[in-house]
């Protein structure tokens, strides 16, 4: 039995379509990640399964039943903006909000303190919850949602609001949570959080999961690398180009587009007969975002209205897809000059 | 009982928040204010029907306050957490109503208490308290339920303003009476006089709380009237949890 299964699952606000036929399963003990932009719908997709909100259209079945507040105790939830009730301690907080999951005397103390120590809270834990950061604040909400030690886990953009060390250290946790064996939905934006904590990937974009992959199968050789050399030499250069019209070369950059294990391999005997010096060597593009580009243009998102819903997702805000997109028209303009070579 | 306790805790929950938050210091400035200015001793000692009469209205309106302040606490998106437990609608939004009932019902606790100590109301004993004090609580209850009621996380914002238009108009005795009334058609004059009627019908159990709680007077059907307010507390309230347990739970902020 999937422990989430949504069939067709559609959402509008005020007229504004969010979600437009979501059909997606998770089978137990894996980590899913829902990926998409700012505003693709993964928040209302949560809020969904959460039942806060209600389909327009669709079915959503949590552990196989639709009456998701039979399921209450048996979900976790880490929230996406870090609004808590910051006038408690976090002892105090996650002791209150054990109550409301059922616990009491000593099982509660012992969840509390465990939970705690677990996501690093001991030295914070008789502090006032509006004096952390926001990192340790996202910590309160991974211990909260441990609490009740639930099957399910639904995490909302759980780096979303933190500094980069703040991110990897959430990252690191979230790596130790996964090894608990519940079943994790993940909704993301980053790629590399993707990559490093998620089983499998949905790609949601126009309101749809519109292309799904297990993050293992997505670790092959890159279609596309970037080798960076202290200098090259015009004769080292003029026959890389002779290896292959897929050789691209400046003095300080090699691009092998479209790449082969056998095209690398060449060049890089090549290089070292020539004693080059290799300084690095990486795939021009990460795999899932190869991935999420391939699922993107395969499925262009519909025309959608300028207005923007009240609340959560618009649908319109694709920052990443833009940025990734920014990003490989640059990389186009790079490669040019070096064609033209 | 387990859905009791849940309820009882985040009730507990709420009020300690409130407490922390310092907002309560607005109530206990507003009783001081009360006290000094109504209740404390001046030349002539408090009669119980201007003890009660008074109380009433000045709780009644700090309720308003109160009320507003606390359910305000429960429409943060802070509450999504709270809510995707095993706490339920129903006890999330009782236990932001007790929280109400508790600070309001406090602060008329600490009135009467200041009263029975520094200013003592002449021929007002123990029963004679209880049995005024039983429908002031009842109509502190019964304000607490309506405002729950138009929370903007329980009603949606048309409804809100039909049951305001509809409370407006029960009372609109004091408007359209007298000359404007007779100026109107026969039939539209008719027409309003009956919804009157049939609109002021649920608020009765109100008015003659106060007017019971100021009389003491239980005689005949009066004793009664706490009967009605409790079940018009319990209507008003089944009426706010059926209301929330089928929206869908968007938070302001």
């Amino acid at each position: 039995m999937n422990i989430i299964e949504l069939d067709e699952v559609h959402k509008s606000y005020d007229g504004v379509a969010v979600l437009r036929g979501v059909t997606l399963r998770v089978p137990p003990g894996i980590v899913y990640g829902v990926l998409g932009p700012h505003g693709a719908g993964k928040t209302t997709l949560i809020h969904l399964m959460l039942g806060f909100l209600r389909p327009d259209r669709g079915v959503i079945r949590i552990f196989g039943s639709s009456n998701l507040q039979q399921v209450d105790g048996r979900v976790g939830y880490v929230p996406e903006r870090l609004r808590y009730h910051t006038r408690y301690t976090v002892r105090e907080y996650l002791w209150y909000l054990g109550r409301f999951s059922g616990l009491s005397g000593a099982t509660l103390r012992r969840r509390v303190n465990a939970e705690m120590s677990a996501t690093g809270l001991d030295s914070v834990a008789d502090r006032p919850m509006s004096a952390l950061s926001r990192g340790m604040l996202q910590r309160v909400g991974i211990a909260q949602a441990l609490l009740s030690e639930p099957e399910l886990l639904l995490i909302d953009e759980p780096t979303a609001t933190l500094d980069p060390e703040g991110q990897r250290e959430i990252i690191e946790l979230l790596a130790a949570v996964r090894k608990r064996g519940c079943t994790i939905l993940m909704a993301t934006h980053f790629l590399d959080e993707a990559d490093l904590l998620c089983d499998r990937i949905g790609i949601l974009h126009g309101g749809r999961i519109v292309a799904e992959a297990e993050t293992c199968t997505l670790q092959r050789p890159a279609r596309s690398i970037v080798i960076t050399v202290a200098d090259l030499p015009q004769a080292a250069e003029t026959a890389l180009t002779a290896l292959s019209p897929a050789v691209h070369c400046n003095r300080r950059e090699i691009v092998l587009n479209p790449n082969t294990p056998e095209l690398q391999a060449q060049v890089v005997r090549l290089l070292l007969d020539h004693a080059i010096t290799i300084i690095t060597l990486a795939p021009q593009r990460h795999p899932i975002e190869e991935f999420y580009l391939e699922a993107v243009r395969g499925h262009p998102q519909r025309e959608e209205s300028s207005e923007t819903p009240p609340h959560g997702p618009s649908g319109a805000g694709d920052a990443l897809l833009h940025e990734l997109l920014r990003r490989e028209e640059q990389r186009t303009l790079e490669d040019q000059p070096s064609r033209r070579l | 009982m387990n859905a009791l306790v849940r309820t009882f805790w985040f009730a507990v929950f709420t009020l300690d928040e409130y407490l922390r938050s310092g907002r309560i210091v607005v109530e206990l400035a507003a009783a001081a204010v009360a006290y000094y200015l109504f209740f404390r001793r001046w030349t002539t000692p408090m009669t119980p029907e201007y003890f009660f009469s008074t109380v009433s209205l000045f709780t009644l309106g700090l309720t308003i306050y109160t009320g507003s302040s606390i359910l305000a606490l429960g429409d943060r998106p802070a509450g999504y957490v709270a809510l995707a437990r095993r706490l339920g609608r129903g006890p999330y939004l009782l236990g932001l109503y007790l929280a109400v009932l508790a600070v309001s019902w406090g602060v008329y606790g600490a009135i009467c208490l200041l009263v029975a100590f520094t200013n003592p109301i002449r021929g007002l004993d123990v029963t004679g308290w209880a049995l005024g004090t039983i429908p002031l609580l009842l109509n502190l209850a019964l304000l607490a339920a309506f405002l729950t009621l138009l929370t903007p996380i329980v009603l949606p914002a048309p409804w809100r303003l039909a049951v305001l238009a509809l409370v407006a108009l029960a009372f609109s005795g004091s408007l359209i009476g007298g000359a404007a009334l007779s100026s109107l058609p026969e039939s539209v004059a008719t027409a309003l006089d009956v919804m009157r009627t049939i609109l002021s019908t649920p608020l009765l159990p109100a008015f003659t709380g106060f007017a019971i709680s100021v009389s003491r007077d239980y005689s005949g059907a009066s004793a009664v009237v706490p009967v009605a307010q409790l079940f018009l507390v319990i209507g008003l309230l089944a009426f706010a949890v059926y209301s929330f347990a089928k929206r869908e739970i968007v938070f302001s902020g």
